[in-house]
């Protein structure tokens, strides 16, 4: 799409439907909440096309998929939380062997695990810079707070992650 | 001396100005405990960059009818169900001895169901 052109919703989800699923599951780290929350997303999406300004769209998308997945966590709470997908729980319910121990804490469940681990803004800077590949400002953005901000996030965010996974 | 602190992750990012990255440079020749950590920060980065893209779901937002459309719908099934429950009632030659010979039940709803036929056997 065209620089500051307004997309239309199926160019919105078509070229980040992906990504927003994306970056939900590794959110939340369920695939049924990642979907619903893509949806919600793109329903939002298509609501709010008719009124978006021409601007920073990163930023207008990703400010759209934050305050749906902080609604969805909002509402969740007052029902049981969703149990594991099963390929979680398999993976993480084995004890390796010692001389696995660090090649197996990289296996994307377990980082997946040590992601949830994480403090929410901390976990929502890491993900948005290195799973979706916003710059800082786009972070800044979308979650309302200042990029020095966004750095100690996405810096502290990663030294908790390597203090889990070694 | 003053160590890099978060400037590091923004340094693996590219996201310092020209003149905070050639300070940032220089301090990382002379200061083992600033490499130490940026080379574990990259490898943090590296481990989530590499993390396999999921396939999303076909998005159903442009198929799903909104729900005022669900419950038009819900509407309709009912009165087709309650439609059919009712015709075989209407005189129709012929049906009378269908109807005496079979029972049908049309269920509008869970919980709700009409019968139709001897007895109201199921």
């Amino acid at each position: 799409m065209a620089d500051h052109a307004v997309p239309t919703w199926e160019e919105v989800a078509r070229d980040h439907g992906r990504r927003i699923y994306n970056f939900a599951y590794r959110l939340t780290g369920n695939p049924d909440d990642a979907s619903d929350l893509m949806q919600e997303v793109l329903l939002r999406v298509r609501r709010g096309l008719s009124g978006y300004t021409p601007g920073s769209f990163e930023g207008w998308l990703w400010r759209i998929t934050r305050n749906a997945f902080l609604d969805d966590v909002r509402r969740k709470k007052r029902r049981p939380t969703s149990p594991l997908p099963d390929d979680d729980r398999t993976s993480l319910g084995s004890a390796p062997p010692p001389e696995d121990v660090l090649a197996e804490s990289r296996l994307p469940e377990h980082l997946q695990q040590a992601l949830l681990a994480l403090p929410f803004d901390f976990r929502e800077a890491v993900v948005m810079c290195d799973v979706v590949g916003l710059s800082y400002e786009e972070i800044a953005e979308a979650t309302d707070v200042p990029v020095g901000t966004v750095r100690s996030r996405i810096h502290r965010g990663r030294k908790m992650l390597k203090g889990m996974l070694g | 001396m003053t160590h890099l602190g978060d400037l590091l992750s923004a340094f693996l990012d590219d996201e310092l100005d020209s003149e905070q990255r050639l300070a940032a440079e220089a301090h990382l020749s002379e200061c083992n405990s600033c490499v130490a950590e940026r080379d574990d920060l990259a490898a943090v980065r590296s481990w989530m960059r590499e993390l396999p893209v999921l396939e999303a779901p076909i998005p159903l937002a442009a198929r799903r009818p909104p729900r005022w459309t669900w419950a038009a719908a819900s509407v309709a099934a009912a009165s087709l169900a309650i439609g059919l429950a009712i015709a075989p009632a209407q005189p129709a030659p012929g049906l009378d001895v269908l109807a005496s010979q079979h029972s049908a039940r049309v269920v509008v709803s869970p919980g709700i169901s009409a019968v139709r036929g001897i007895g109201g056997a199921p």
